[in-house]
């Protein structure tokens, strides 16, 4: 079972994306500090309030500050692809439909027997993979703001990036 | 090195050896020279630009491309808003193309683009090259040898120019 609080390392998980690419998780972090969110699935309500309220409007910063953000679910790739292209994400999103990083995970939403979805979850990671903060979202208000967000990525940004500090001449 | 060289060169056999050549042709079958990519750290010829080193594979499948190129002595900076917003249309596409850079010669510049495609339908999806409505592009049939299949750019990232990587380099090196 493996350890998903802060300091350990998150799986380097290798699963389809949404456009049946399989993509693996270091390669989709590269360098950079990445916000890695599990959600139920396209047809709940708090996953499409949580994307089109907070990640959707977050990714215009994301995109331009050196950060990434990747989404997983046990969506095929054809329904993720039409549910990220719904919402307008612009990030990766990978999919899950035979359940396998979810057993490997042990996020298995065990209150909901019909869809057997991911207990919706956000990791903020290192580049290396390590967790700097895990919030459950299985409570919607679990889930991170954009501010809450925006704390992770700066004390991550801070922790590896050597220019922090602005050169000076 | 993770960027190459590449040119299209109009007339006889590309100089200093590429890494990889292939001929091009036009839609309607005029010959519009030998796309070619070189490796060397020293610029091939004037008219080459960088690109994403992941770009070439020398046993790439025939493919057709959108080339995009400035008109000469035009350049955009990436950060001009239609260059931020093309390359946030090739993020959000559903169906990605088998390869995108961007074409730059120093570090801030955009000086044009070259995407990818294969399949049926590859040309119908090459005109609607976000690139495209930057600047004019023109759709080529290019041979086997030079072109290979990138990643899909991760997203969100548009930044990624600074450090002279053609976008969308979405890798640091190591």
């Amino acid at each position: 079972m493996p350890d998903l609080t802060p300091g350990a390392r998150f799986p380097d998980l290798e699963l389809p994306d949404h456009a049946g690419n399989v993509r693996r998780l270091s390669e989709l972090v590269g360098g950079d500090p990445t916000v890695l969110q599990t959600y139920r699935g396209w047809w709940c309500p708090k996953e499409q309030a949580f994307l089109r309220e907070r990640l959707v409007p977050f990714q215009e910063e994301v995109e331009v500050a050196y950060a990434r953000i990747v989404s997983l679910s046990v969506d095929a790739p054809e329904v993720a692809a039409a549910f990220r292209a719904g919402v307008g994400a612009r990030w990766t999103f990978l999919c899950d439909p035979e359940r396998t990083a979810q057993t490997e995970l042990n996020l298995r939403e065990t209150t909901d027997t019909t869809n057997d979805p991911y207990v919706p979850a956000v990791f903020v990671l290192r580049p290396d993979l390590t967790i700097h903060t895990a919030y459950n979202g299985y409570w919607y208000w679990g889930r991170p703001t954009t501010d809450e967000l925006a704390r992770d990525l700066r004390d991550v940004t801070r922790e590896i990036r050597d220019d922090w500090d602005a050169p000076t001449p | 090195m993770s960027w190459h060289w590449i040119a299209l060169v109009p007339d006889g056999p590309p100089p200093k050896q590429p890494a990889g050549a292939a001929t091009a042709t036009t839609l309607d079958g005029t010959a519009a020279g030998t796309l070619a990519i070189w490796t060397s750290h020293a610029k091939p010829l004037r008219d080459a630009r960088r690109v994403d080193g992941r770009l070439l594979d020398d046993a790439g499948a025939p493919a057709v491309v959108s080339l995009v190129r400035p008109p000469a002595g035009v350049r955009l900076k990436f950060d001009d808003g239609a260059v931020q917003q093309a390359r946030r249309r090739i993020l959000a596409l559903g169906q990605p193309f088998d390869a995108v850079t961007t074409l730059m010669s120093d570090s801030s510049h955009f000086e044009g683009s070259l995407v990818v495609a294969r399949g049926d339908d590859a040309v119908a999806r090459l005109r609607d090259d976000p690139f495209a409505r930057i600047f004019d592009a023109v759709l080529l049939r290019v041979g086997a040898g030079v072109l290979g299949t990138m990643p899909a750019p991760a997203g969100p990232c548009i930044e990624r120019y600074g450090s002279a990587q053609p976008w969308p380099w979405d890798v640091y090196a190591a």
